[in-house]
């Protein structure tokens, strides 16, 4: 039930998104003060490894430019995937993520990416598509995070066609 | 995407990002400042922390051609000394 309702937040957002650019500004405030405000924890590197998938029905070749980067929680960090349409029309894709392991999302932080709004992508185009983003600090001080040092970020594209929805599992519903 | 959980277990939540969607850059711009960007990963063992400058520069660079926001380094995670102003306009 929360997953469906946190998928209908994708075309909400992305409404949103459009009206006002780039992104809420309420949000924004305490997100940007906790950026400037925290201390990367030099002596806790994590290694983020990157993964690219795209639906069976959607044709762009989308991969990571970088397999890996070492970071560390309070430092911001830069990674770069790549798309490639290689037909002759145009093909709008929609992308969304994941983070493996699951209690490691919450520490997740993205300021900037690609996700959940609609990208367009020209006959035969290739863009870089960058994620920007950090491990929040807080991650150090949970117990459970402590043999965790390495973290995956999964972006799957899809197709974005008309009254398109994100696929929510069936057994979240 | 994983979809692979039993019945039961948390569902991972995704959460659209802070300052929204990048545009894409479509002309490629900032092409440069990526590749140098990914040389300096490659050259120190994908380590973040080494390569904070040309991070900086490719965010810059994004800045600088209206394909992204403008915004104060501090509040994208890079420390200004006192002396410098990179305000957003």
């Amino acid at each position: 039930m929360t997953v469906g309702l946190s998928y209908a937040a994708v075309p909400l957002y992305r409404i949103f998104c459009q009206a006002y650019s780039y992104g809420g500004a309420t949000s924004q405030a305490d997100a940007n003060d906790e950026v400037s405000k925290m201390k990367a924890i030099k002596d806790r590197p994590i290694k983020v490894r990157f993964n690219a998938d795209v639906a069976s029905s959607m044709q762009w070749n989308f991969k990571p430019q970088q397999t890996d980067i070492t970071v560390v929680p309070g430092e911001t960090a830069l990674a770069f995937y790549t798309a490639k349409n290689p037909t002759d029309k145009q093909v709008i894709g929609i992308s969304t993520y994941n983070v493996v392991p699951f209690e490691a999302g919450q520490y997740f932080n993205k300021i900037q990416c690609f996700c959940f709004e609609e990208q367009m992508l020209n006959p035969h185009e290739m863009v870089n598509m960058p994620v920007f983003f950090y491990i929040d600090p807080e991650f150090s001080e949970d117990p459970k995070m402590e043999y965790i040092d390495e973290i995956v970020l999964s972006y799957t594209f899809f197709e974005a066609k008309e009254g398109f929805q994100l696929p929510v599992p069936s057994y979240a519903k | 995407m994983s979809t692979a959980m039993t019945f039961g277990q948390k569902q991972f939540i995704p959460t659209p990002p802070d300052k929204g969607s990048f545009p894409l850059d479509h002309e490629g711009v900032c092409k440069n400042s990526m590749k140098r960007y990914l040389s300096c990963l490659f050259e120190n063992n994908s380590n973040n922390s080494m390569c904070r400058m040309e991070a900086k520069e490719y965010l810059a660079c994004r800045m600088e051609h209206n394909l992204m926001a403008k915004e104060k380094w501090p509040k994208l995670g890079f420390p200004e000394k006192e002396d410098q102003t990179d305000e957003a306009t």
